[in-house]
């Protein structure tokens, strides 16, 4: 409920907002509103401008609520009266009596722009003490016609409690509505009622909605003004099939979001006259997946899918391609796959089917051409847009088990997913394959299956509604931004090498390779690497691999490995900037995948960090450190090896640089030059009179006495004129500062 | 008050925007005020929470039109301390989750922060009354707070210049300039530049507020070690009253010379230390102890010529492993170069050899 509420509350629609779960809302959401609209008076009244998109809405409703029946008025005196003997006592003790706010106004009517700046009315009952109670809830409600909503319910029918009921749900008009649906049933009566109530308001413009209440050719005059039609006018078969939608829907969700894909569709048959041509039996029922919440049944999802398998191609491509006004409605393909069971395909029940029925309606109402004009590249596009709006851990996570599973198996990638699935569950011989092109011209076919679906309309939900939570909180869920991993691409190139190509589009999967064609990828940039030492290949090839893996989301102990050997190759032609970009994916990939070479890269994060002088860094580095981490002798060596730093004691250092484990050396060769310099220093300014050159030799590490000398001498250090074997330390001490 | 509703509520709200009164008008919208805990703002979508937040927010922005005053300054103080604290705590659930970057929500924090400094700072009016320069410390001062969190004291730098430019800097309110030199004095201290960073975080400790006992702690557990590193020792009492015995030992080896008690302490309460971001400050500790440990050899000699096989020996005592001739002359060359000691080393004879005047220093005039 809370979820349903939430995601509507953001809607300015409030006239229609009041709907079953109007109820936690009307709680929940006008403290916001409210604050909200103090806020904006507080930037507007310094220049005393009073608009507000809701005080047109609150003004509107003030005359219809005027005119309300004075059984109404009773009744809400009533619930004050009780509330405020209740309250009284707790509120005694508040400075200010409530009228010094609110002066108040005869009921309903529009608050005057104030000294508040308040827009929109304050509606309070006229106690007989002439002072409003402090209600905590009402009160909070009184600026916005959601109020209303939350009212009605109070005194109407109980059968009229539904959504959309709140502004127009006056009994008397109920009453003026029945001769037209006589031929209906109760039910079916009553949602046609609300259809035309919705109607109304969607078709004037705003300031037009006044209806007044009981008079229902006035309202629909009004509002239909631009079709030229009045509901009465309006074909039977239309009725009819407004009927057909409700019945159709299967909790008050649903109707909501057919009341609201309805307002457009006849909104727009009406008007372009087409509404009394067209065979309404035939039309498909809207897609009630609009508004898919994270509530939904959750067994039904697999089976959906599994229908949609056997049956509806096109409704399913079409859905996918369409405009997609409302991404919680997508469901992602990949979830499909991992959720669909082989089994419960063949057993399809009424709901599933029904549901997909109405999704494939959905593509033919708003996006014909768009499906029938697809073609399957842009397929991965789509899909992905899909995934956007998802939750994004749930969405990677699955990308990942289906890319996994799939860049093994399959050839025909490329294909587009759909017939894959085909392909795998075995249910697709009967149409595999270019199914996608061939059907998209049928009416007849479509009707066939507007009918067939339409027997089962009447089922209503049988599953408990479960709240979907979880899937958004999936374990292990790193984000990065806008991630590759929520595309399921699986590639179908099977070069084993490609060049890197950085991408400024989504990828084409006939250019990515899949994971078994990758690892002889691998296997061939080593050889080739230990062979040639050609780094700007190997460099590029490794890239494009890791694109590869980037782009199908693949996040497995291969990536880990590829990750490792570009991380070493750039480590030994010292490339710190891929090395790096290894690193900082290692470090996120250790946490998912398990690798012998944890220690190993832990220990280059070190020295790294030993070299960028980041101390912050690697006290928190060091923080993460297990004791079985630092057992491991890589990370052992680079703590010795800090430490040694830290204190300045060259001498171990330069020991722990000559026994650098695995490829550490490669790395301290980046700063090494710097540490000689510090310690040339410290030797120069002890030792008196002289140093031999040897010991310097020694204590610097330096592999052979020529490289030492070349040092000294850039350094420009001075030797003894006796003995050239020795450092003048005063002299070369002196010029050596002046550097 | 722990009763009030949301109209009476936002009434009071309101009549503090108009009476100018922002102090009131911030602990109402503070998330520590009572009306936090009205059970119809417990919403069970967190999407919801964050609204109340953009509330105050929009709010904030809305102050931007106040150009001539700053009267809403305390709102902003409140709605920003709101936001850090919210961030950090949604920071905390992403990571118990393993989700998210880390450190992502704190600096989207730190963004907003920025856009308000930004705000204060720009303003450029002459009268100091009423400018909005005044809100800059307490802004910085969140901004610390998370830049120190994520790890990112780069960033610390242009919004110090900030105030070192200012004209306000030493007009701000004690308990504002006491924050800000704790961690400035902390930056100091992480760029080795002791000196400086003894000087803010003394500062801090002496003004900080006598009722403020954990933050006079926060702020020793910095300033022990840079005093020690400057030689200056902490009594017993003072770790006792702060329940800092951490460091009990570590005081007792520097200035003993203990190299081995040292280094047992460090091993002991490394993960604290570690925690506290000091262990690698302390570890310097060595170099102290070094010095000492090597005077210690100095006056048991009586020499100015000491041979090295002496200290050799003081190091194998103290347990340091694999510890040769080289690295003997390797460390007091560092001693030497640093100005711990006077003197030098005859490479030829294997001797070092001490000023006869003052040998070693006091540390607090070396460094």
């Amino acid at each position: 409920m809370a979820a349903n509420a939430a995601q509507q509350a953001p809607t300015p629609n409030w006239p229609y907002g009041s709907n079953s779960s109007g109820e936690s809302k009307v709680h929940e959401n006008p403290e916001w509103e409210k604050a909200r609209q103090a806020l904006a008076s507080i930037s507007k009244s310094q220049n005393s401008t009073k608009t507000s998109p809701t005080n047109h809405t609150t003004q509107q409703t003030g005359p219809y609520q005027a005119t309300d029946s004075s059984a109404m008025q009773q009744q809400q005196q009533q619930y004050y009266q009780q509330w405020y003997q209740q309250n009284q006592q707790q509120y005694a003790g508040y400075p200010y009596p409530y009228n010094y706010y609110y002066p108040m106004p005869p009921y309903g009517g529009p608050y005057p722009p104030g000294q508040y700046g308040v827009p929109g009315g304050y509606q309070t009952p006229a106690t007989p003490t002439g002072q409003a109670p402090a209600m905590p809830m009402m009160e909070d409600q009184s600026i916005r016609p959601g109020y209303q909503g939350y009212q009605t319910p109070a005194y109407q029918p109980p059968q009229q409690q539904g959504p959309g009921q709140g502004l127009y749900g006056g009994p008397g008009r109920v009453d003026a509505k029945k001769p037209n649906n006589s031929n209906m049933n109760k039910g079916g009566q009553q949602l046609w009622q609300r259809m035309k109530r919705d109607q109304a308001p969607g078709l004037a413009s705003p300031t037009a909605t006044n209806p007044s209440p009981g008079s229902v050719a006035a309202t629909s005059t009004t509002s239909t003004g631009a079709a030229q039609t009045r509901p009465q006018d309006w074909p039977q078969a239309m009725k009819e099939y407004v009927q057909r939608c409700f019945t159709a829907c299967e909790s008050e969700e649903d109707k909501d979001r057919t009341e609201k894909v309805l307002k457009d569709l006849l909104q727009s048959r009406l008007q372009d006259g087409s509404a009394y041509t067209i065979d309404w039996t035939r039309e498909p029922l809207p897609d009630l997946k609009t508004k898919q919440s994270r509530w939904e049944a959750v067994p039904q999802r697999s089976q959906e899918n599994a229908i949609g398998r056997g049956g509806a191609t096109r409704g399913r491509l079409g859905a996918r391609l369409g405009n997609y006004r409302n991404v919680f409605s997508q469901r992602s393909p990949s979830s499909s796959s991992s959720h669909s069971s082989r089994s419960s395909s063949r057993s399809p029940s009424p709901h599933s089917r029904h549901r997909d029925r109405s999704r494939h309606h959905r593509s033919d109402s708003g996006s014909q051409s768009d499906s029938s004009m697809s073609s399957d590249p842009r397929l991965p596009l789509s899909r992905r847009q899909q995934k956007g709006g998802r939750g994004r851990g749930a969405g990677r996570e699955r990308g990942r088990g289906a890319a996994g599973e799939r860049g093994r198996g399959r050839g025909k990638a490329n294909r587009g997913r759909r017939n894959m699935e085909d392909l795998a569950s075995g249910i697709g011989k009967k149409r595999k394959g270019g199914n996608a092109g061939l059907d998209f011209h049928d009416p007849n076919r479509e009707a066939k299956k507007q009918s067939r679906a339409a027997r089962f309309h009447t089922k209503l939900r049988t599953e408990p509604l479960v709240l979907n939570i979880n899937v958004f909180d999936l374990p292990n869920g790193t984000q990065e931004g806008l991630s590759w991993d929520e595309c399921p691409i699986v590639g179908t190139c099977q070069d084993i090498t490609k060049n890197y190509l950085r991408l400024t589009c989504a990828p084409d999967p006939a250019t990515v390779r899949p994971i078994s064609v990758l690892r002889k990828s691998l296997i061939a940039v080593k050889t080739h690497w230990k062979s040639n030492q050609d780094y700007l290949y190997a460099c590029e090839q490794m890239k494009s691999i890791r694109q590869d893996l980037t782009v199908q989301g693949v996040r497995t102990d291969f990536t880990v490995e590829v990750y490792e050997t570009h991380a070493r190759i750039a480590l030994e032609k010292g490339d710190h900037e891929e090395f790096n970009q290894c690193q900082t994916q290692l470090k996120a990939l250790y946490k998912d995948c398990s690798s012998d070479n944890v220690g190993e890269f832990t220990s280059y994060r070190l020295i790294y960090y030993i070299f960028t002088k980041n101390s912050g860094d690697l006290t928190t580095e060091l923080v993460y450190l297990t004791p079985e981490l630092r057992a491991d002798p890589c990370v052992a060596h680079a703590l010795e090896l800090r430490n040694a730093w830290a204190l300045g004691n060259f001498h171990r250092f330069f020991k722990l640089y000559q026994n650098a484990p695995r490829m550490a050396a490669y790395l301290i060769d980046k700063f090494v030059e710097r540490e000689r310099n510090l310690a040339l220093r410290a030797i120069l300014k002890t030792f008196r009179p002289s140093v031999p050159v040897e010991y310097v030799q020694s204590s610097l590490a330096f592999s052979d006495l020529d490289s030492c000398l070349a040092f000294l001498t850039g350094l420009g250090v001075t030797f003894t004129p006796s003995d050239p074997s020795k450092i003048d330390c005063k002299v070369s001490s002196a010029s050596l500062t002046t550097l | 008050m722990a009763h009030i509703t949301l109209n009476q509520y936002l009434q009071q709200v309101l009549e503090a925007i108009d009476s100018r009164d922002g102090a009131f008008c911030a602990e109402m919208l503070s998330f520590k005020h009572p009306h936090v805990a009205n059970p119809r703002l417990q919403l069970s979508s967190p999407e919801e929470k964050s609204m109340h937040l953009h509330c105050i927010f929009t709010m904030c922005s809305s102050f931007q039109a106040h150009k001539e005053e700053n009267w809403a300054l305390p709102i902003m103080f409140a709605a920003t301390l709101d936001l850090r604290i919210f961030a950090n705590n949604a920071e905390q659930q992403l990571q118990s989750k393993g989700k998210g970057k880390v450190g992502d929500m704190l600096e989207k924090a730190a963004e907003q922060l920025m856009s308000c400094f930004r705000v204060c700072a720009s303003d450029n009016r002459a009268g100091i009354d009423d400018s909005k320069k005044w809100g800059m410390l307490f802004l910085i001062n969140q901004l610390f707070k998370i830049y120190f969190k994520i790890n990112k004291l780069h960033l610390c730098k242009p919004l110090i210049r900030a105030i070192d430019s200012s004209n306000l800097k030493d007009d701000y309110s004690t308990a504002q300039r006491v924050t800000y030199k704790y961690y400035v004095g902390r930056k100091a201290m992480f760029d080795s530049d002791f000196k400086q960073a003894e000087e803010y975080l003394a500062f801090s400790f002496t003004h900080c507020h006598r009722s403020c006992q954990r933050n006079k702690r926060l702020i020793l557990i910095y300033l022990l070690p840079v005093k020690m590193l400057l030689g200056h020792m902490p009594t017993h009492q003072l770790l006792k009253k702060y329940d800092l015995m951490q460091f009990a030992d570590v005081t007792k080896a520097v200035s003993e010379g203990n190299l081995l008690l040292l280094n047992e302490a460090l091993v002991k309460h490394e993960t604290f230390f570690i925690r506290c971001g000091i262990f690698l400050i302390l570890e310097k500790l060595k170099i102290i102890t070094y010095r000492n440990l090597f005077k210690k050899v100095y006056h048991l000699l009586k020499t100015h010529q000491l041979p090295l096989d002496a200290f050799l020996v003081a190091l194998k005592m103290m347990k340091v492993e694999d510890v040769d001739i080289d690295e003997v002359q390797c460390i007091l060359a560092n001693l030497i170069y640093m100005g711990h000691i006077k003197g030098y080393i005859s490479h030829q004879h294997q001797k070092l050899v001490v000023s006869k005047q003052n040998p070693f220093p006091p540390l607090s005039s070396v460094s």
